[in-house]
């Protein structure tokens, strides 16, 4: 199973600063997934300093422990309390869960989380612990086997408590509330993906609030357990050419998404497995040589200077409609991404007379391989050829 | 008389050495030649990685004749050369 992650977070109206922190991380190794959402006490930088750091020492903590259960025990019995207002600094809600279904989910002050199968909310068991240096502070334990297709949802108290003392609403939104937007959304799309839920939950909330004005930092996290979407790209010749029909062959036998970067790639494999390349007839569209087509490939580009463009898209988040845009638009609609990269090197690229700089081919790679990983959580395998 | 076909290369190398300046082919040879001859684009033409030092991009290929350095000039002299 692949876990898709995907946050969304509203601030507080008329707040510069995020109370609420969330943070996740992919052990690829182990295939391992923990994630925490910490929201911080009151609202503004305070807050989010506080949720920053208690959900970044927790992920600390969780990592180095086998158990999560000690970690977070450390961490409630360890939070301060606000002199003024005589509650603890920071809530959170943690979990440590693996692609086979494995989770343990700890919760501390925050919204109990929703667990979904089907149209169906579960309500799991849990045991509570009480922290032992402060009586007041409890934190729920679960462990839970998951199925393909279950989703975990977080969230913070400015989504429950949303719309709190108004005619409609006057106990707020509620866990109920929360629920019944869920189960809207997914009646309507059961297939929508981590980040457009929370998107959609976060707006929802936002709607609901009196002059859409939020209250209080607003923060969702879901996580659905399911097949990953795989995806190929192959960019540059092969070092050894006597190998082509073979990288050709196994590309487009790839059961995934396919995309070729690179002209001479592509050549290759419309060569190996007499295809046609048919160029797009718009021919270039901003900066960009365009895109073209080939029979059972997904996405067919120019080589280094898409890429050097897209990784610059990845990393400022914000992308033009033009051949590397699109790239960026299939490396994030995956969730496991294979490179194979050739090593064969066009000196033409490197003649001294050319007007611009053009990178080589593996750092671009090397590069948008650890945006996709750090950025945009995705599994990623790089293979030279 | 077969069609004559203009591919103009918009590999990295071709478009890194000003093949986007031949975008105006797009234009001028549909309106002066109508239909006598196709012009499009090539995701490469594979010229620059053959690697002789005395062609250079960007590459034009007018059926199978291959137009180095190619301008727009250049090309609609050697479509001129064909039709005659």
């Amino acid at each position: 199973m692949f876990i898709d992650i995907g946050c969304s977070q509203k601030k507080k109206y008329n707040q510069n600063a995020y109370g609420d922190y969330f943070l996740s991380k992919r052990y690829k190794d182990t295939n391992r997934v923990i994630a925490i959402l910490s929201d911080g006490l009151g609202s503004g930088i305070k807050a989010n300093i506080l949720a920053s750091m208690t959900a970044t020492m927790l992920l600390k903590f969780i990592e180095a422990q086998s158990d999560i259960r000690v970690a977070c025990e450390t961490i409630m019995n360890s939070l301060p309390v606000c002199k003024v207002r005589k509650i603890s600094y920071s809530t959170f809600s943690a979990i440590d869960c693996d692609e086979d279904g494995n989770a343990k989910i700890v919760e501390e002050g925050n919204p109990q989380f929703l667990w979904i199968r089907g149209n169906e909310i579960l309500e799991p068991e849990y045991k509570v612990i009480t922290s032992k240096t402060f009586t007041n502070r409890h934190m729920h334990l679960y462990h839970l086997k998951l199925e393909k297709g279950d989703r975990i949802i977080f969230c913070s108290d400015g989504v429950t408590q949303a719309a709190l003392g108004t005619k409609e609403l006057r106990l707020g939104l509620r866990r109920e509330g929360l629920t019944d937007i869920v189960s809207f959304k997914l009646k309507e799309d059961s297939n929508i993906s981590s980040d457009d839920l929370a998107r959609y939950i976060v707006h929802q909330v936002e709607m609901i609030e009196p002059d859409h004005k939020l209250k209080d930092d607003t923060s969702v996290a879901c996580f659905y357990f399911r097949d990953p979407r795989e995806a190929m790209v192959f960019t540059g010749p092969p070092y050894d050419s006597e190998q082509d029909n073979l990288y050709a062959t196994s590309f487009y036998n790839f059961k995934g998404k396919k995309a070729i970067a690179g002209g001479t790639t592509a050549n290759i494999v419309a060569r190996e497995l007499n295809l046609e390349i048919i160029p797009d007839t718009n021919i270039n569209v901003g900066k960009l040589p365009g895109i073209s087509y080939m029979k059972g490939i997904d996405l067919v580009t120019e080589g280094i200077l898409t890429l050097t463009k897209t990784s610059e898209y990845l990393e400022a988040g914000e992308y033009k409609d033009d051949a590397a845009g699109k790239l960026m638009n299939f490396l994030l609609d995956s969730d496991e991404i294979k490179f194979i990269v050739g090593a064969k090197i066009n000196q033409a690229h490197y003649d001294p007379n050319m007007p611009v700089e053009i990178e080589i081919r593996k750092n671009v790679i090397k590069k948008i391989a650890k945006l996709l990983e750090d950025k945009y959580i995705k599994k990623v395998d790089v293979r030279f050829v | 008389m077969d069609k004559i076909e203009v591919r103009i290369c918009s590999g990295t190398t071709c478009f890194v050495m000003g093949s986007s300046f031949l975008n105006e082919l797009y234009e001028i040879i549909p309106a002066r030649y109508g239909d006598k001859i196709a012009v499009k684009p090539s995701l490469c033409l594979g010229q620059c990685s053959k690697n002789d030092k005395h062609a250079k991009a960007p590459y034009v290929k007018i059926d199978e004749e291959i137009i180095s350095e190619a301008t727009v000039e250049k090309v609609l002299k050697a479509i001129e050369k064909r039709l005659n």
